[in-house]
């Protein structure tokens, strides 16, 4: 008897998965176009080349030597040289560069008198990641043009090489970005962007599947089926996604670690492992909103919010405790978090499986919680009352 | 009395598909909520979570192989920074590092033997920065604390060295950066511009597609017939409908693009009347796009799986996150051929930036161009997909009535 229930259940799901073009689009087309967006947009790593002006007004051997420098930085790349102050601030009105580097009309005469001229970067916050790139590029021309006079001088008074950039910089920082020295932007966006947009999809297709059971009033009939068990009823419906899911996000995973080229420091089966907890987990937390909130649109309206705002309170740019307490909060309730822990600790830093215990934890404890509240389901499945 | 009413001819049928569409989205839940809630929400909730605009105070843990009076007065200075918050020393790396795998600290700052005295004897002192990288910003801010703080003690030692010249005093050439538009230098005021019209956008979408679906459903149980449906001429039933949600928007609109600003005090520098015409486009391109993709919609709830993914899609081809110059070329024209990518950056060239109307006169044609481009999609996919289609529905439900509900049922596996 049960085993024709299993039958009948994983029927119902798997016929409805085959006749439907939007599941094929949903589960298959758009994750996987998803990642390739993500991966492919950013895939240079580095927001560098920013479109920028110069305004020259001093025109002498010093001012034509910084502005020779600075067509050479990697950071920025000058796009026109403007006369006067108000044609480059008019150019950053009309979005044609991002930023201007200004030179005074009296730089190298209070250079050479000792009259301590200034250099100056107007930069168009409204962009940010260029902005941060175009600061980092003025400040180094500024910082040449000051070591170039000063080590002219000392040359000048007979000091080494040496001695000057010692003078110069008694103190250095050496930096060490652990496992990302090329600070690429790519690894950040992608690690985090990528199962986030995933998850989304996870949360309204299970959202849809059951809401549709829901809708039709044939839900009465799908639990009757499984022979009264709203469980048996839901894993044969769901049991044939997950399956799909999986394989789904392993090539994603494929596409992230082998053919971008992503970090990837740990054991290679612990990612892959990851992978069905995290699609497991995000089943269950639609199901989950399912439950508590046994109606189509407000499950699905639920669902998609919290899959959107994933993208903004998981703390993939703002830390965490930097976060105000109930947006951190928030983060913890949606799996992609801990997933996100999870691939920041194993594949990006590659440390002792240990450390993520409670990440695991976390993302197990997900995949049994709606087992806890399906009889909430069950009651709307035998009396379905649909709104709206 | 509707006769008397009726001015016949194709503007007749403007009329009267707007004054229709008014009432089947003031009479549906769903789609008020799309309309009206998320727009007036959706930016509050967004402007709060990004609100503290940025990380203060990141942890790290110093090692001290050096012990001198100038390696404590770093780390002193360093944990005075807004910046970083020295948690404390460790006796080894290896301590150090258990403390960041266990996420007690984000960073490392080791100092070397002999820093003091290279530092102080003419050579260079080292002082090594080992950075988490899980968040980029984390490594900003350290990086950030760490400059100001060795730059603070480099130019102390200099002072005490060089001669005037050589620019004992400071350095020979000031620099100052000044930052335009977004004066206040946060995320917040950078980011949300674009996400306010994404809102107006998206929503948009979602209500043209609840309503779509729920008229697809209205046919499949009246034999392929919407009651509501006024039958208008193909044109005529597009732009009524975007008269409709034009007037519908305007409140909304209002709200989301300069209240907003005021709540959470973004930069206001664009004069309210050119920000409107020039956004007027913008709602024509989004009405027509909605009404070209309501096409994937087949019933009232499909809506969230077939439009809701695109949002973040959209945003990210705007440019605001990854600027559009280092995007490859595939993406910078599909971006181009997306009405809020237009929007969004002319929005804050001119709220943020202070442009004038003229100096994003480039944004408003390409707006009107995609008007156009979409307003001819939305024309051929209405009247040779959907009409076709509901001709098939009356036909096949003549045939055999109620096939329709049942097909439905068959195709959703359901029964």
């Amino acid at each position: 008897m049960l085993r024709e229930y299993v039958k009948e259940t994983v029927k119902r799901g798997l016929v409805s998965l085959v006749r439907r073009r939007i599941y094929f689009i949903t589960m298959v087309v758009l994750p996987l176009l998803g990642a390739f967006f993500f991966l492919d947009l950013i895939k240079s790593g580095s927001v560098e080349q920013a479109p920028v002006g110069l305004v020259d007004l001093d025109n002498s051997t010093l001012s034509r030597n910084l502005s020779r420098h600075l067509a050479a930085m990697q950071q920025v790349s000058v796009q026109h040289q403007y006369a006067s102050f108000d044609e480059a601030r008019q150019a950053v009105q009309r979005g044609e560069i991002l930023g201007f580097f200004f030179i005074p009309e009296d730089l190298s005469e209070k250079a050479l008198s000792g009259n301590h001229p200034t250099l100056s970067y107007y930069i168009n916050y409204a962009y940010y990641a260029p902005a941060s790139m175009q600061y980092k590029g003025f400040k180094t021309i500024t910082v040449l043009a000051n070591g170039g006079i000063a080590a002219n001088v000392m040359q000048f008074m007979g000091a080494t090489g040496e001695q000057i950039s010692a003078t110069l910089q008694p103190i250095a920082v050496h930096t060490h970005p652990v496992a990302n020295p090329w600070l690429n932007y790519s690894y950040y966006l992608n690690a985090s962007f990528i199962p986030t947009f995933f998850a989304l999809l996870i949360f309204l297709v299970t959202a849809f599947t059951i809401g549709i059971e829901l809708k039709y009033g044939t839900c009465r009939q799908w639990v009757e089926r499984a022979g009264g068990s709203m469980g048996l009823a839901l894993t044969g419906k769901l049991v044939p996604q997950t399956c799909i899911f999986i394989v789904v996000g392993w090539t994603i995973q494929w596409m992230m670690y082998r053919l971008y080229g992503l970090p990837l420091n740990c054991a290679n089966w612990i990612m892959p492992v990851t992978m069905v907890l995290y699609v497991l987990a995000n089943q269950a937390f639609a199901l989950t909103v399912m439950s508590l909130i046994p109606n189509f649109r407000y499950g699905t309206t639920v669902c998609s919010l919290m899959a959107v705002i994933a993208f903004s309170v998981c703390a993939f740019s703002l830390p965490r405790e930097s976060e105000y307490a109930w947006v951190g909060g928030l983060s913890y309730v949606l799996p992609a978090r801990y997933y996100f822990l999870i691939s920041v600790d194993q594949a990006l830093n590659g440390i002792d499986l240990h450390y993520s215990r409670w990440y695991y934890a976390a993302l197990v404890a997900y995949t049994f919680l709606p087992w806890t509240l399906t009889w909430k389901l069950k009651k709307e499945c035998l009396n379905p009352v649909y709104v709206p | 009395m509707r006769k008397k009413l009726r001015i016949g001819g194709w503007f007749g049928d403007i009329l009267r598909v707007s004054r229709k569409e008014f009432y089947l989205s003031f009479h549906d839940v769903g789609v008020i909520v799309f309309f009206v809630l998320l727009a007036f929400a959706y930016p509050v909730l967004y402007a709060l979570i990004y609100n503290p605009e940025v990380a203060n105070d990141v942890k790290v843990v110093v090692v001290d192989d050096d012990r001198s009076e100038l390696s404590r007065a770093f780390t002193r200075s360093l944990d005075a920074t807004s910046e970083a918050h020295v948690i404390g020393y460790a006796a080894n790396m290896e301590e150090a590092r258990e403390a960041v795998n266990e996420k007690e600290c984000f960073g490392i700052v080791y100092f070397p033997e002999g820093f003091s005295a290279n530092a102080e004897r003419g050579q260079q002192g080292d002082v090594v920065l080992y950075a988490d990288m899980s968040l980029l910003m984390r490594y900003k801010q350290l990086l950030t604390a760490m400059t100001d703080v060795q730059q603070a003690y480099c130019s102390r030692i200099m002072t005490a060295k060089l001669p005037a010249a050589a620019g004992g005093g400071g350095a020979i050439i000031e620099s100052r950066e000044v930052p335009i538009g977004n004066t206040g230098r946060g995320i917040a005021s950078a980011v949300l511009p674009a996400v306010l019209i994404l809102v107006l956008q998206q929503s948009l979408l979602l209500g043209i597609g609840m309503l779509r679906g729920g008229s697809r459903e209205r046919r499949l149980k009246n034999g392929g017939i919407d009651p509501h449906d006024v039958g208008g001429a193909v044109g005529a039933t597009i732009l009524g409908k975007t008269v409709t949600y034009l007037i519908i928007y305007l409140l909304p609109s209002i709200y989301v693009l300069f209240i907003v600003p005021i709540m959470f005090s973004y930069p206001q520098n664009g004069n309210p009347i050119e920000i409107l015409v020039f956004l007027l486009p913008f709602m024509l391109c989004a009405s027509f796009m909605g009404q070209s993709l309501q096409v994937f919609v087949n019933e009232r709830e499909s809506t969230f799986l077939v439009l809701v993914f695109t949002s973040v899609i959209f945003i990210f081809l705007s440019g605001i996150s990854w600027p559009r110059y280092a995007m490859g070329g595939l993406w910078h024209s599909i971006g181009n051929a997306i009405p809020s990518t237009w929007a969004a950056n002319g929005y804050i060239l001119m709220m943020t930036d202070g442009a004038s109307f003229a100096q994003v006169k480039h944004h408003y044609f390409m707006l009107w161009g995609l008007a156009v481009a979409y307003f001819i999609i939305a024309y051929c996919v209405e009247r040779f997909i959907c009409r076709p289609r509901y001709r098939r529905m009356r036909y096949y439900d003549a045939k055999s009535p109620g096939s329709l509900l049942r097909e439905e049922a068959r195709r959703n596996g359901l029964g």
